[in-house]
């Protein structure tokens, strides 16, 4: 592993009496765009010797907002008691109303931050158990989801929808894919079944970006659809979005939605918000609450949200130091996400061409992201196969990217099984991808097959 | 961060208990510890949110880094390990038999979400009856009371309360309160289905006869018990299999030193509870509280990474950790009794019933009458002393209990808690502060208000 980097403003220092003031976000005149050396410096805490094409998973926080984040938690750790009673509600608070306004929600009390989108998951779906076990919903009424839903939130559906008494809808989904008509189809599929023998469909949960395989989801379409089908409430688990899609609350129209701040908005971990749309008739949230129940609750999940016991919210408190950061990009988020989608498939293309492989999806169902094809011949035919390449590719040669291993279907000739997730972050330079190119075709050169890894 | 002690399976005095044989820590270096607190402030009130020493906090800053530099590699390689060896020394802390009863969250608040989810379920399977009770003392910690509310009401369930004796005298006055909970728990034909104790109550604050009222337990069958034991790792002896409860929690950044923040919960593996689970599912769902608890999706796990560094920082001290609970609690009551002497008041509990916090009643002039009394107290000596200590209110009971001083009835006490950076200067201070104010003939409804 690459020696530690030289961190010195991460030590404590000594402060007495001084109170460290959060910087409030600036202007950015063109004069004051971030320069690319001053990026590489932000980043410089990641490990130089890896190719991280991997944002994606875990995402990346640049030092200032690192430096920022720890000066909340010196004011915490200094005096907790005043930190608790007068600087944390309204700090949260801050960060809600800038959230509120970067999505476009109309009230504050729409936007609850909580630590990602699994605990949102469990929110949302705790929810909709209370419904079945209360009579509000049938037994054998339906939640339909998406089939590369994250894996956290089907055992979310499991934990909480099917032991309830509701059942759950998979939506197969063609990959690779070509066309959101193909994923309409499907879902229209999806949604006839669900509404057999007169179950109602209950809610459905779409993904904004899968996870795995990567692929961006026409949800607007979606939701209009579940509107015309009578499908009572929607959830978009839009993990990725922020910093990566558009998020226009009014534009996508969900019931709740919730988006990680720790993957593209350049937030430490971890934070995420869970949007509720206030119900015009009842003015009310739909009656959610945090699973983690504290003195606050009742008075809403927002507030709820805010105090689930003593622990450490500072991640939740920097969202105004990640504003500012992005504005120093030109173009701010708007800028980020182009040029990150450009570039990505920019990357995905010389690669596919250099394997002779495909990519997993068109450019637009792609944001910041791509499946790149890889060669057949590394015979990839297990999960299990695709995390010992992964691991291969990281230990040899300091490569960092997720594998798919895509089941192949009948028919299909010597089909491509074996899809690398590659993302495209501000940090990442080109030499990333050539490096990562150069180790595939080395691999090739060298009769690489999954099976001599194996166990 | 590698070099914890690895303790033996099956020794009775763990070796991680025993104190190396380094120079113990300097005043100096103490000092040092704790010199991100804010001075000029006495901080006397450790037990609501802990305290961090540099040391630790040093160790957690290199785990945070070593996740942003390469967090899958992390991921994959080292969170799970790093996990399991706190976890490991927790076991032999508390001498739990497997370290798979052993699961790390991040608070006490969490762990009652935890068994009150699965008491809840088992309202609404119909495996728990209508007239089925969970039993909790009146003073339980508020986030507890709003849990059951959210997981026991609404399927059907109810609570008893017990009033908690205070000024209480002795474990037989808490023990006798109880047993009459257990058996308004029986009328109807109900069964208590679950009792919530705490070790050491939050306000007041007092240290439970926690075996005596599970034996009770046990003796009524109670279907589990679940010792809310906040406040205990760090102040108090913790015997898991001694204390015999179902569910134990205690947070470990109160008393032992972690960041914010991190608790353990401990959950009998004899008693086969297989239906507990974290409510924040994630893929671990179904492989046991540990590793469900050991991710709960993108989230900083530094704070459950440190308690090796924790056990070489208890370990600098003379008699490690027990040597720090001894003399926390001597320090506490010697303190509690200089106050209670100079404003002429009482103690809230005997020496024996405490642990490193104590309750010192206040002089009846200054006229605590309510909560928001207690609050306008705390805020002014908070503002106008620098000095921060919680304030409560005992509202009057049954005359023969009510503590008197020589003008009226004691009604507001002070929670003094002592943690290896107090000096005596600190307790002088809230001395001064209380006497002046005394002097001044100013009543508490009379203080500005936030």
């Amino acid at each position: 592993m690459a020696s530690e980097k030289n961190n010195h403003h991460r030590s404590i220092p000594d402060i007495n009496g001084t109170h460290p003031t959060p910087k409030k976000p600036k202007l950015s005149s063109s004069s004051n765009f971030i320069t690319a050396s001053e990026i590489q410096s932000e980043f410089s805490h990641h490990d130089s010797a890896v190719s991280r094409i991997n944002n994606g998973s875990f995402g990346s926080c640049p030092s200032s907002i690192l430096s920022a984040q720890q000066q909340w938690q010196l004011k915490y750790l200094r005096q907790p008691d005043h930190f608790y009673f007068n600087h944390l509600k309204p700090a949260i608070n801050n960060s809600r109303s800038i959230i509120q306004n970067l999505v476009n929600a109309k009230d504050i009390n729409e936007i609850s931050i909580v630590d990602n989108a699994t605990t949102a998951a469990a929110i949302v779906l705790q929810h909709t158990a209370w419904c079945f076990r209360e009579g509000k919903f049938n037994k054998g009424d339906v939640v339909v989801m998406l089939h590369y839903a994250y894996g956290a939130v089907k055992k979310s559906m499991e934990a909480y929808v099917t032991r309830a008494g509701g059942k759950v809808i998979e939506v197969p989904l063609p990959f690779p894919v070509s066309s959101n008509d193909e994923i309409v189809t499907e879902f229209r599929k999806a949604l006839e079944k669900g509404k057999v023998d007169g179950k109602k469909i209950r809610l459905a949960v779409i993904d904004h970006v899968t996870s795995m395989p990567c692929v961006v989801i026409p949800v607007k379409e979606l939701i209009q659809i579940c509107r015309e089908e009578g499908v009572e409430q929607v959830f978009v688990d839009a993990a990725h979005s922020i910093g990566c899609t558009d998020v226009d609350m009014q534009d996508i129209g969900a019931d709740f939605y919730t988006t990680n701040l720790h993957k593209w908005f350049f937030c430490p971990p971890s934070i995420a918000f869970l949007y509720t749309k206030k119900n015009p008739k009842t003015g009310g949230g739909g009656d959610l609450h945090h699973p983690v129940v504290s003195h606050e609750y009742g008075n809403g999940l927002a507030v709820e949200s805010a105090w689930i016991g003593t622990r450490d919210y500072s991640a939740q408190l920097v969202v105004p130091e990640a504003l500012e950061f992005v504005n120093r990009l030109e173009g701010g988020i708007e800028g980020i996400k182009k040029r990150n989608h450009e570039a990505v498939i920019e990357m995905g293309e010389m690669l596919v061409k250099a394997w002779g492989t495909h990519l997993g999806s068109p450019k637009h169902m792609c944001a910041s992201m791509v499946m790149v094809g890889l060669p057949t011949c590394f015979g990839v035919r297990s999960d299990s196969d695709a995390l010992t390449l992964r691991t291969h590719l990281r230990d040899v040669f300091g490569v960092e990217v997720p594998i798919y291993y895509r089941p192949p279907r009948d028919g299909e000739v010597d089909p491509v099984t074996g899809y690398a997730r590659i993302f495209y972050q501000v940090y990442n330079k080109v030499e990333d991808y050539y490096k990562f190119r150069d180790a595939v075709n080395q691999l090739v050169d060298n009769g690489f097959a999954c099976t001599l890894l194996s166990k | 961060m590698d070099n914890h002690d690895d303790p033996r399976n099956g020794t009775v005095q763990p070796d991680s208990k025993k104190p190396k044989l380094t120079h113990p820590i300097s005043s100096h270096e103490l000092l040092h510890e704790f010199s991100h607190h804010q001075t000029a402030v006495a901080r006397i009130n450790n037990g609501s949110f802990g305290s961090c020493p540099r040391s630790i906090l040093t160790a957690q800053t290199t785990w945070q880094l070593r996740f942003l530099q390469q967090p899958d590699d992390f991921f994959f390689n080292t969170l799970r390990n790093g996990i399991l060896d706190s976890r490991k020394i927790i076991k032999n802390l508390i001498n739990a038999d497997d370290v798979e009863e052993i699961s790390l969250i991040d608070n006490a608040t969490t762990a009652a979400a935890i068994v009150l989810q699965q008491i809840g379920h088992h309202f609404s399977s119909g495996k728990f009856c209508r007239n089925d009770t969970v039993i909790i003392f009146h003073c339980a910690y508020q986030a507890v009371k709003k849990s059951i509310e959210a997981y026991v009401i609404p399927v059907g369930g109810s609570v008893i309360e017990v009033e908690l004796p205070f000024p209480v005298n002795s474990n037989e006055e808490i023990i006798a309160e109880f047993k009459k909970g257990i058996e308004r728990g029986k009328i109807n034909g109900g069964r208590v289905r679950l009792a919530i104790i705490d070790h050491i109550t939050s306000m007041p604050s007092v240290v439970i006869p926690v075996r005596e009222l599970i034996r009770v337990c046990r003796e009524n069958e109670v279907d589990q018990v679940f010792v809310d034991g906040a406040h205990a790792l760090g102040s108090m002896e913790v015997d898991v299999k001694e204390i015999g409860a179902d569910f134990y929690v205690s947070n470990l950044y109160k008393w032992f030193f972690s960041p914010p923040s991190v608790a353990f919960m401990y959950c009998n593996k004899n008693k086969k509870l297989n239906d507990v689970h974290h409510p924040v599912v994630a893929h671990e769902y179904g492989n046991g509280l540990p590793a469900e608890s050991a991710w709960v999706g993108m989230r900083d796990y530094s704070p459950q990474l440190v308690v090796p560094s924790i056990m070489e920082f208890v370990n600098r001290f003379e008699g490690g950790i027990e040597g720090i609970m001894k003399r926390n609690h001597n320090m506490v009551v010697k303190m509690g009794v200089m106050l209670k002497e100079a404003w002429g008041t009482n103690l809230g509990s005997p020496p024996e019933m405490c642990a490193s916090m104590i309750m010192i009643g206040l002089p009846s002039k200054i006229r605590v009458m309510s909560d928001d009394d207690a609050l306008r107290l705390r805020f002014y000596l908070r503002v106008y002393h620098a000095i921060e200590v919680p304030v409560y209110y005992q509202a009057l009971g049954n005359g023969e209990r009510d503590a008197r001083d020589k003008d009226g009835f004691i009604t507001g006490y002070v929670r003094i808690s002592h943690q290896v950076y107090n000096i005596v200067d600190d307790y002088n201070r809230l001395k001064t502060a209380i006497i002046q104010l005394l002097q001044d003939g100013k009543i508490c409804s009379e203080l500005p208000k936030e």
